[in-house]
């Protein structure tokens, strides 16, 4: 193998390191690249998996682009994203700055409101469905003890997007919390010790010290959370199944309809294709501004 | 006399988080309450939050209406195969790329990279083509493989291994290790923490993992917890104390699991938000 370098000692360690490196080389290449470049190809046919393939040329991504089911999914599952990432990153980072401080029961705290990041989305859909439920459900119950008409929180077009952000931010909170937490305490005890010598107060700390020193950390929890928030499925496929009148059919809940319930296999990839484009921008875009905002040491 | 003296600040502050910790930790005791009611006090209007008449049969009833015994051994098997397989791989590739020097090593680095970008949606419906022709649907191969490689996981580990000291290779490259033998016996010991903060996660996400389990498996006996539990998206099952244990028997033992090995999950996630 003539790429190989000459002493046998580095060519012992090169044979090494495409060993060692292999299995996961091999996986990457069959189960991403070749599975990209088949989407890719797939987008511009329509298939029905029993028969072959045919061509379709861009026929897939001008019917989804027209198609107002699609575009209304394209909105909720921005929407979602728009409500759920600001509100989630805005408690989780009050939430640390409550618990970095040195207050009793702290860790206990921590553990509470890590809790929801932990459960299975599928499983606690379903605790949420019968909280939401409509008559017996127990939000229900106490809006009717206190006197106030029932809401139909996952059958009224205009709400069941809402519920399912309220309970999206209270699952991703923790994670967030924990990312916070764990930024917060990285940033240099110095830089408080020389602001109390300059006599500052504890807001002037915040906004002059810890938010500028925790921008890093806010970058990583932006584009984390934006990225999974584009990806909600589980949530839909218990609570709402999409409904009502499509109010919460998202991109994902789309995709898996097409492919795996009407079998359109080309059309579900050319969804897969626009969803990564609008995943790729927006990571972009946000990495893009970090100049602007978010400080390096 | 500090003791005497009422920090006004911390108890409003332990206030609103008492408040805020109710709020989050509500669904969870609703779901165990509910678990716990008959089926005749769950529809009642005049509701309590305890159970009035503790009934624990629904506990039982779960395992009869579905193979819930057989969707914990599945979701056992695929966890633990997957959590192995996934440390395991991207511990030696994550070595090979942080230690070992050989030619288009950047170049490769930077595919593997390229593929955290990647929505796993994009690549759904190939991978299942491909399942389908090698006929491993409704296998266990099928749910277990795909999942073992990790871009994340093998980023998350190189950076771990960078930060051992090259001067341990030297000396074991001395003592005449091959890059192998320094692997197995100096770096994976030293790299502990961090297989171990990896694996804490891939446990949880595999535990959880639902989309390509429900695309992936027909049969009921092949099905795993998080798609066992979905088939209670029936309208005409209404019985939500019934659902209620079965989502306790979903959630609580990774949740056992997480409160005794908190501090791990914590390191795991920490790391990972600051190692990027």
């Amino acid at each position: 193998m003539p790429f190989l370098p000459k002493s046998k000692m580095a060519r012992q360690e090169a044979l090494w390191g495409y060993a060692l490196a292999s299995p996961l080389l091999i996986g990457c290449a069959v189960f991403f690249y070749l599975g990209m470049v088949a989407s890719f190809i797939l987008g511009f046919t329509q298939w029905d998996v029993l028969t072959p393939p045919t061509w379709y040329g861009l026929g897939n991504y001008f019917y989804l682009f027209k198609d107002h089911v699609f575009r209304m999914a394209l909105w909720n599952t921005t929407r979602y994203a728009l409500l759920q990432v600001p509100l989630s990153l805005t408690i989780a980072l009050a939430l640390a700055l409550a618990l970095n401080q040195n207050i009793r029961f702290r860790n206990l705290y921590r553990l509470i409101y890590f809790l929801p990041a932990l459960t299975m989305p599928v499983a606690i859909s379903f605790v949420w469905k019968w909280i939401y439920a409509p008559g017996y459900g127990i939000l229900n119950q106490l809006l009717s003890s206190l006197g106030l008409p029932n809401v139909r929180w996952l059958d009224d077009p205009h709400v069941a997007m809402y519920s399912i952000i309220i309970m999206g931010v209270w699952m991703s909170i923790g994670y967030a919390m924990i990312i916070f937490i764990a930024g917060l305490q990285n940033i240099p005890r110095i830089y408080y010790e020389a602001a109390i010598v300059d006599g500052a107060n504890d807001w002037q700390k915040l906004s002059h010290i810890t938010v500028p020193l925790l921008t890093p950390t806010i970058l990583f929890n932006l584009i984390t959370s934006v990225i999974s928030s584009f990806q909600m499925f589980d949530f839909i496929y218990v609570m709402t199944s999409g409904g009502p009148s499509n109010s919460t059919r998202t991109v994902v809940y789309s995709l898996w309809e097409e492919g795996f319930r009407f079998f359109r296999m080309g059309r579900a990839t050319a969804m897969g294709w626009i969803l990564f484009m609008i995943i790729l921008f927006l990571t972009i875009f946000q990495l893009r501004t970090q100049k602007r905002w978010v400080y390096y040491e | 006399m500090g003791l005497l003296r009422v920090n006004w600040r911390h108890i409003i502050l332990h206030i609103l988080l008492i408040m805020g910790g109710i709020i989050t930790a509500f669904p969870f005791l609703w779901m165990i309450a509910t678990s716990l009611k008959g089926p005749d006090e769950v529809f009642s209007l005049s509701f309590s939050i305890l159970p009035r008449a503790w009934n624990f049969n629904n506990y039982p009833q779960v395992f009869e209406i579905l193979p819930f015994g057989r969707f914990y051994l599945n979701t056992i098997i695929v966890t633990v195969a997957r959590t192995i397989g996934q440390v395991l791989i991207c511990a030696m590739a994550g070595y090979a790329f942080a230690k070992l020097r050989f030619p288009g090593k950047n170049f490769l680095f930077v595919a593997v990279l390229a593929i955290m970008m990647l929505p796993s949606q994009i690549t759904l419906i190939p991978n299942y083509i491909l399942l389908k022709y090698i006929h491993w649907i409704d296998t266990y191969q099928g749910l277990i493989i795909p999942s073992l490689f990790s871009a994340f996981g093998t980023f998350l580990l190189r950076q771990f291994f960078m930060t051992l000291p090259s001067e341990i290779d030297d000396a074991a490259k001395l003592d005449g290790c091959n890059p192998l033998q320094t692997f197995i016996h100096i770096a994976l010991p030293l790299a502990r923490p961090g297989l171990v903060a990896f694996a804490v996660l891939v446990v949880l996400w595999s535990w959880n993992d639902f989309l390509w389990p429900l695309i992936i498996t027909n049969s009921t006996n092949m099905q795993m917890l998080s798609v066992g539990i979905s088939y209670f998206q029936n309208p005409h099952v209404t019985n939500y104390a019934l659902i209620m244990a079965a989502a306790s028997l979903t959630i609580l033992p990774i949740m056992i699991i997480f409160i005794i090995s908190q501090r791990l999950i914590i390191e795991g996630i920490t790391m990972t938000g600051l190692k990027m």
